[in-house]
């Protein structure tokens, strides 16, 4: 009860919020000179609070919950990504001044075609990104309310149009920045309280020693809502509890180890200290290799470790929601200092997530029987502490996970549905004047339709965890606009149609790596991490085809002035320097 | 912009091409400066954490030295990285930052 009323609390606040501060900045310029007061520590807090979504606040602590600690390089990517951000894309692009990717793609290149590419790969990776925000709102209201699944996707998905569609959340720096206070706050506190009340980690064992996970001193009670096809670690005794016709029948099995079963819809009982059944297509793992960061097969396999590494490292500056923030700096420099903080913020949240983890393995290792891992977060507090306390904690987590995806995916859907509407929307009402009342018409309705097709990948996606829905993400991502901006950025004999070949080869690679790895059913060994986590090998040959385009065509690009734009510090009054301004830059194509 | 053009000197015009193309050298200069920092920055980074997974995948006594109760693995993995990369942010900001500082001064000079 007390969550419902903190997740309502935190939704009527953010929309409402949001509502409000729109009224006060309509426009992006307006945004643009009103956060000249806004300092950089406030800029740093906003950009992390737009950054950290139900990867950061769920994924990770469910991930690691499931797959041991290998998950907690996800969160040093996640940090990592900013790093790469500041070296090379943040001062240059502030000081270009292009508020989206597409933006940039085509005033850098002075390429139209371009543009439309970018525009497509935008929308792809923006439609990758909200799938798994949506999951975690789907879980999270079914963890508080108990509603299905898929009543709070379709409830979430509504609430985020609506909010984007009537303009709230666009560049309102202090809302966000609140939402990161939020979000360390919910994740911060439970955490800490937690470890207190248990006096550190519990049941060691299982956690670095060779157990699996166990049923606790006073046994486990299992709810199984459907038929469970789980897999026996080890030898076990347990009991199925089915209910039919008002009368339950109690039976009892012997599991040997390794069995494959189906267990029935009721209630599975294990006795005290039985190891744990596993969802069926989940390992279960010995303390030892659950502790081991780096090591095994599949996902647990040094080449994944590092294509996660890479996809994360390069692919944070290619989330289609992330530059635009960065306007609200002043400057290039300003910009700088801005993700120095932001690297800083980060790292304070990311120190969290890790204990949720840890402490659901032994807490609430009935989480492995259904394979929802991915609400740890959520249930550990009501397991770790019954009663009130637990209750409010649970709350807290709760309203920081639905902050979480509020945030992030209004951001998303702002850069998808200003993508939607400004260039798929068909050409022929784009050359005609349109009044601010048609467009903006036209970006509430693309605000709803941005909506349906993650809608649609989010119901089926319920099995798949959240942290590998975003890792598929950022190798998109990091296989497509990390080489554009790197090369776009410091490379002069970049052209359009080497930019062009290399992000397509990149987009193709990583986007059939994953869809062969889920037809493949996810296989093991050396191939198997590489289609689940393609980045190490699509991002090399990405930045390949685009230098190798670009240096075969007879072009010779001279971008003087965009390179003028990029490069040159601030305050020099250099003569005819009429190109900081890309609006004005893009149609001088040919000077 | 006044038209003064006396014979023998240089018109504006020349001078602004000459000032152009100074500015275009200049900045190339920059540009490359400014890149050789990212990418120093960058190796910096990378030795460290491009080393550490394949460390603790090599290192046994890695995952089985346990520091307070944990494995010494674990600890590198989350202790000591966040806050190498805000220390190596902050360096390269500030270096940058000077890079940036010595060609206004170059411009004004001229």
């Amino acid at each position: 009860m007390i969550a419902i009323l903190a997740v309502a609390a935190v939704t009527i606040g953010t929309v409402g919020l949001g509502a409000m501060g729109t009224r006060l900045a309509r426009t992006t310029s307006d945004l643009l000179v009103a956060s000249r007061a806004v300092t950089a520590w406030w800029n740093a807090a906003a950009i992390s609070g737009e950054y950290l979504s139900a990867a950061s606040f769920l994924g990770i602590a469910g991930l690691e919950m499931q797959n041991g600690t290998t998950a907690l390089w996800q969160s040093l990517g996640f940090t990592a990504g900013y790093l790469c951000l500041l070296l090379f894309v943040a001062a240059p692009l502030r000081r270009f001044g292009s508020y989206t990717i597409s933006d940039f793609a085509e005033a850098r290149l002075r390429s139209p075609r371009l543009r439309g590419l970018a525009s497509g790969t935008v929308l792809l990776i923006g439609g990758f990104y909200l799938v798994p925000q949506l999951k975690g709102a789907g879980l999270t209201l079914n963890v508080v309310t108990g509603a299905p699944y898929f009543v709070g996707v379709l409830a979430v998905g509504l609430i985020v149009s609506l909010n984007v569609g009537l303009g709230g959340m666009r560049g309102i720096t202090y809302v966000q920045a609140f939402q990161f206070w939020l979000k360390v706050f919910a994740i911060a506190l439970p955490a800490c309280l937690l470890l207190i009340h248990l006096g550190g980690l519990p049941a060691r064992a299982a956690l670095f020693g060779d157990e699996f996970p166990s049923a606790g001193a006073k046994g486990l009670a299992v709810p199984l809502s459907a038929p469970q096809p789980v897999t026996f670690p080890a030898a076990t005794r347990y009991t199925v509890v089915v209910s039919s016709r008002g009368r339950s029948t109690a039976r009892a099995f012997d599991a040997f180890a390794g069995e494959r079963t189906t267990l029935p819809a009721g209630r599975l009982l294990l006795a005290p200290h039985a190891a744990v059944p596993v969802a069926s297509g989940t390992t279960a793992l010995r303390g030892s290799e659950w502790a081991r960061p780096v090591g095994g097969g599949g996902e647990r396999s040094p080449v994944f470790v590092y294509s996660l590494l890479i996809a994360t490292f390069l692919g944070t500056m290619g989330l289609p929601h992330i530059l635009v923030r960065f306007y609200t700096n002043p400057d290039g420099p300003a910009a700088r200092h801005t993700t120095v903080r932001v690297l800083g913020l980060l790292g304070l949240f990311y120190i969290f997530p890790g204990i949720y983890g840890a402490l659901g393995r032994v807490l609430v290792p009935q989480l492995y029987v259904t394979g929802a891992t991915d609400t740890v977060v959520l249930r550990l507090p009501q397991a770790a502490w019954p009663g009130t306390v637990g209750n409010v904690l649970g709350a807290i987590t709760a309203a920081g996970a639905f902050a979480a995806f509020l945030s992030t995916s209004s951001g998303l859907l702002v850069s998808i549905a200003g993508t939607i509407s400004h260039d798929v929307w068909p050409r022929v009402s784009r050359e005609r004047t349109t009044t601010v009342a048609i467009r903006r018409l036209r970006f509430r309705l693309a605000a709803v339709l941005g909506m349906l097709a993650p809608i649609v990948v989010a119901f089926f996606a319920q099995g798949v965890d959240i942290a590998v829905l975003v890792g598929w993400a950022f190798a998109l991502a990091a296989s497509t606009f990390c080489p554009l901006f790197l090369l776009g950025i410091w490379w002069t004999r970049l052209t359009a149609a080497g930019a062009a070949c290399g992000m397509v080869a990149g987009a193709v690679l990583a986007t059939s790596g994953i869809l062969v790895g889920l037809a493949l059913g996810e296989p093991g060994g050396v191939a198997g991490a590489l289609l689940a986590q393609p980045a190490i090998v699509s991002v090399p040959i990405a930045f390949l085809a685009m230098i190798a385009v670009s240096l075969g065509s007879t072009e010779r690009p001279a971008p003087d002035a965009e390179m003028l734009a990029l490069h040159a510090p601030e305050g020099l009054d250099l003569p005819d320097l009429g190109v900081r301004d890309p609006f004005v830059l893009g149609p001088r194509a040919g000077a | 912009m006044t038209p003064s053009a006396q014979p023998g000197g240089p018109t504006p015009r020349d001078e602004l091409a000459e000032a152009t193309a100074h500015g275009a050298l200049y900045l190339r200069r920059l540009r490359q400066r400014q890149l050789a920092l990212s990418l120093l920055t960058l190796i910096a980074f990378g030795a460290i954490v491009g080393v550490l997974p394949l460390a603790i995948d090599v290192v046994p006594q890695l995952r089985r030295l346990d520091v307070l109760g944990i494995p010494l693995a674990i600890w590198l993995l989350v202790v000591p990285l966040p806050p190498i990369f805000l220390i190596l942010g902050a360096l390269y900001a500030r270096r940058a930052d000077a890079l940036d500082e010595s060609f206004r001064e170059l411009v004004r000079r001229r």
